[in-house]
């Protein structure tokens, strides 16, 4: 039986997510919260196996919810549940170790295929999206030759750029595992690693960025 | 302008040219011929009606320099002479008198009759020490064999002057032909009185100019020096004009020398300041001793006057001398040294030529062209601070036209910075703006689209309600976002249309190139997005395909589409509806607002081909 957290701000959304949910994972157990806050006390109290998450909360933003669950709960799977479908808010949540997002608006049909699909370990990636990590990490990629620090080594292997490099191209992700040959599943595996990836990466950069600053001895 | 300092230049050079050319004229002299010179004669002193009594009188030789032959005195003698006229001259020739420096005044007397005077004989003399003298003898007052010449000269004695030039005597006499002592007579009238009147004046003007130049620029004030020493100059040939003078002769005398004061005061004060220098010192101590040199003159009186005079000559000419080789010693790196140096050592010799001249009572020619080279030069050296003062002022100008540039570019660039930064801001706020409608749409409008969405039981509502959130989101996306890699924007349709082309069962074939270069504008990436879900949307809804080929191609700077299913098509009457729908006819219409166009071709059993085209570079100029 799985645990999970919905958490959503719109009454009626939410109604209609817990049905949808049911319906996913019959006799799950779900934890609901209105408010960021009330979330991060659950997230410290119970353990959830997944967590649907909405970034515009009243009080604050969804992102902080998945950053905690990442790290108190690095086995639970956060899912962004959005109405923005844009790279300036999903990025962050994305960074913060969410494995994939949803877009709310979908029909009903699409997001319960989505669901059942990221439970089975096949997230969510769009060619902005993908655009938007390659981009990150050939950034990074360059300052590190000159940094004498010790920076945990997360570069991408060069599949995982290919597979990257094909989702930005529009293929989707059947379609990359004909092209390389590969199953869909090996495919999901590669763009899970590139979400875990991109957490490890920017928590290690932001602890990077602590230490610079004097926050850590 | 390099043109005028050229020109001036060659003004220097000219007027230099032409003081040469002048002096060369002054020493060829014609030679003498049919001339009889007379340099003997009796002499006695006497006053107005006194006439020479052979047997009394004293034989004395001309010139009869009074500073040697009767020291001291001041009065008037008589000289007789006795000669024969020439007896070759030609027919009607007329016979003159010359008499090359008569100091200060004379009368002539041929066999008795007056036939010239110079003017006053009684005190205070008119003055003719400087001015040649020709007397035309009229031939009925003539005798055959012996005439006799009877002449008053009234003068002072050397102790009473400043200057031995101005001291009483008699130059040896010639008599001839008229004509030709006239033009010996000329000569010697243009070499001392006419040039030094013509070169005083000029300095008179020049100085003057030059003084009110100085006086108004402190900074200049070596012009006003070199200005008041011109002008000084200029008064010591006062007497050239005039002759006759209201005032007494040691009054005129006093004032002479006194001006040797302030020559000097402003000479010294010249050199140091166009030196660069100022001496508190020598400023207060240069006029102290201009006052203090008449006031000296005054205690010893008129007769001593010639004695302390030279004393005060001496102490000026050491001052002077000594002023002038701290300046050529300090410009000594300098190029004004080689324009300075020569002048100051040519009025170095014609100082050296005076004061021999001054000392033996000779004086010859050289000494009077000598006398006027300190003049002549005085006049080169204001031209040349005048060109400097002119090329100063020219610099002057040229740095206030390079400045006046300097800042009309700085304020130029400021303008433009400043331009650009309220550009900067108004984007700054624009885009904080544009964002928080973005959100606040998103947040209200956005919500309750979204509860339509899931919580409508008809299925009708419900998509409308999600197609104007997705409106709504383009429309913000539209408002904020920037331009658009065509290559990506090729990747988002992509993605899209197959995974629901995918999903709805139909196999969609995409066949675009990769990796373009060129950009779409926010606008027409999401009238593009737009055209391209509707047309998807039209197939998985209406067309019952099995196939959809999607093919992008470039063509003469267009984005060209071609959507073909191999479904039913459309029947007229189906496209009627779908027009009313808003379905077509808003595809078209949003194709033409890119200035593009979007054509469907269809046919029942014939499937459909929309023809979708964008033109890419005003789609990437429009924003």
């Amino acid at each position: 039986m799985k645990t999970i957290l919905l958490l959503e701000d719109l009454p009626e959304i939410r109604v209609w997510m817990r049905k949808l949910v049911l319906q996913v994972f019959p006799g799950a157990h779900l934890s609901e919260s209105a408010r960021v806050g009330d979330a991060l006390k659950l997230v410290s109290a119970v353990k959830f196996d997944l967590a649907l998450i909405d970034l515009g909360l009243p009080d604050g933003s969804g992102v902080d919810v998945v950053s905690k669950l990442r790290e108190v709960q690095p086995d639970a799977q956060s899912v962004v549940v959005s109405i923005h479908d844009d790279d300036e808010h999903l990025f962050p949540a994305l960074q913060a170790g969410a494995f994939g997002y949803i877009l709310k608006e979908q029909a009903r049909e699409l997001i319960t295929e989505q669901l059942q699909r990221i439970s089975q370990g096949e997230p969510p990636l769009s060619p902005s999206i993908a655009r938007r990590v390659m981009a990150y990490f050939s950034a990074k990629a360059k300052p590190q030759a000159n940094t004498g620090h010790a920076m945990p080594n997360v570069n991408l292997t060069d599949r995982e750029s290919e597979v990257l490099l094909r989702v930005a191209k529009g293929y989707t992700l059947p379609e990359i595992g004909v092209q390389l040959g590969l199953s869909r599943h090996t495919i999901a595996d590669y763009v899970k690693q590139i979400y875990r990836k991109l957490n490890v990466s920017s928590r290690a950069e932001a602890a990077l960025e602590a230490q610079r600053l004097g926050l850590f001895r | 302008m390099p043109n005028a300092r050229r020109s001036l230049n060659a003004l220097l050079r000219f007027v230099c040219l032409l003081a040469l050319l002048g002096a060369a004229f002054l020493f060829c002299l014609p030679a003498q011929a049919q001339t009889l010179t007379i340099t003997a004669a009796l002499a006695a002193p006497g006053d107005e009606a006194f006439v020479v009594d052979a047997r009394t009188a004293a034989p004395v030789s001309l010139p009869d320099d009074w500073a040697t032959t009767r020291p001291g005195f001041t009065g008037s003698i008589w000289y007789r002479v006795t000669f024969t006229p020439p007896g070759n001259l030609a027919g009607g020739e007329l016979l003159a008198l010359y008499i090359e420096q008569v100091c200060s005044n004379y009368r002539v007397l041929l066999n008795g009759q007056e036939v010239a005077s110079g003017g006053r004989m009684a005190l205070p003399l008119t003055h003719n020490c400087n001015h040649p003298q020709i007397i035309t003898l009229p031939g009925a007052l003539l005798r055959a064999e012996a005439s006799t010449l009877d002449i008053q000269v009234a003068g002072h004695s050397l102790a009473e002057v400043g200057s031995r030039q101005r001291a009483g005597g008699l130059s040896a006499l010639v008599i001839g032909p008229q004509n030709e002592l006239a033009a010996r007579f000329a000569q010697r009238t243009a070499l001392q009185v006419t040039a030094p009147q013509a070169v005083g004046a000029t300095l008179l003007l020049m100085g003057g100019f030059m003084f009110v130049l100085g006086f108004m620029n402190r900074q200049e004030s070596h012009l006003a020096y070199f200005g008041a020493l011109s002008v000084g100059w200029a008064l010591l040939d006062l007497r050239l004009w005039l002759r006759t003078m209201p005032l007494s002769h040691s009054t005129a005398e006093f004032l002479l020398v006194s001006l040797l004061g302030f020559i000097t005061w402003v000479a010294v004060q010249f050199l140091l300041r166009y030196g660069g220098v100022r001496l508190r010192t020598v400023d207060r101590a240069l006029p102290v001793q201009a006052a203090l040199l008449p006031l000296t003159l005054i205690l010893a009186g008129p007769e001593n006057l010639r004695k302390v005079a030279v004393i005060w000559f001496g102490v000026l000419l050491i001052e002077v001398v000594v002023a002038s080789a701290w300046y050529l010693w300090r410009e000594r790196p300098r190029r004004s040294f080689w324009l300075m140096g020569p002048l100051l050592l040519a009025m170095a010799v014609a100082g050296v030529i005076e004061l021999v001249a001054q000392g033996t009572g000779q004086r010859p020619l050289a000494a009077h062209i000598a006398s006027l080279i300190a003049p002549v030069l005085f006049v080169i050296v204001g031209l040349r601070l005048v060109q400097q003062q002119g090329r100063a002022r020219q610099t002057v100008e040229q740095d206030k036209v390079l400045l006046e540039q300097r800042v009309a570019e700085a304020a130029a660039e400021i303008e433009k910075n400043y331009e650009q930064l309220s550009e900067l801001r108004v984007e700054q706020v624009t885009e904080r703006e544009r964002k928080r409608i973005a959100a606040d749409l998103h947040d209200d409008l956005g919500a309750k689209l979204l509860t339509i969405v899931h919580t409508s039981d008809n299925e009708r509502i419900s998509t409308l309600a999600r197609e104007a959130l997705e409106e709504m989101r383009l429309s913000v996306r539209g408002l904020t976002g920037k331009a658009v890699r065509l290559g990506d924007a090729l990747g988002d349709w992509r993605a899209e249309v197959v995974s629901r082309l995918n999903q709805a069962g139909i196999e969609g074939q995409w066949d675009a190139p990769e990796d373009l270069p060129q950009r779409l504008s926010a606008r027409a990436y999401v009238q593009t997005t737009r055209i391209l879900r509707e047309a998807t949307s039209n197939i998985i809804k209406h067309s019952q395909a099995s196939l959809c080929t999607m093919k992008c191609t470039i063509t003469d700077g267009d984005l060209l589409f071609v959507v073909q299913d191999n479904g039913n098509g459309i029947a007229p009457e189906t496209e009627a509806r779908l027009d009313r729908g808003h379905g077509l006819a808003s595809m078209k219409n949003r194709a033409k607002q890119l200035q593009g166009q979007c054509l469907v071709e269809s046919g029942p059993g014939y499937g459909t081909v929309i023809r979708l085209t964008v033109p890419l570079d005003r789609a990437t100029e429009a924003s």
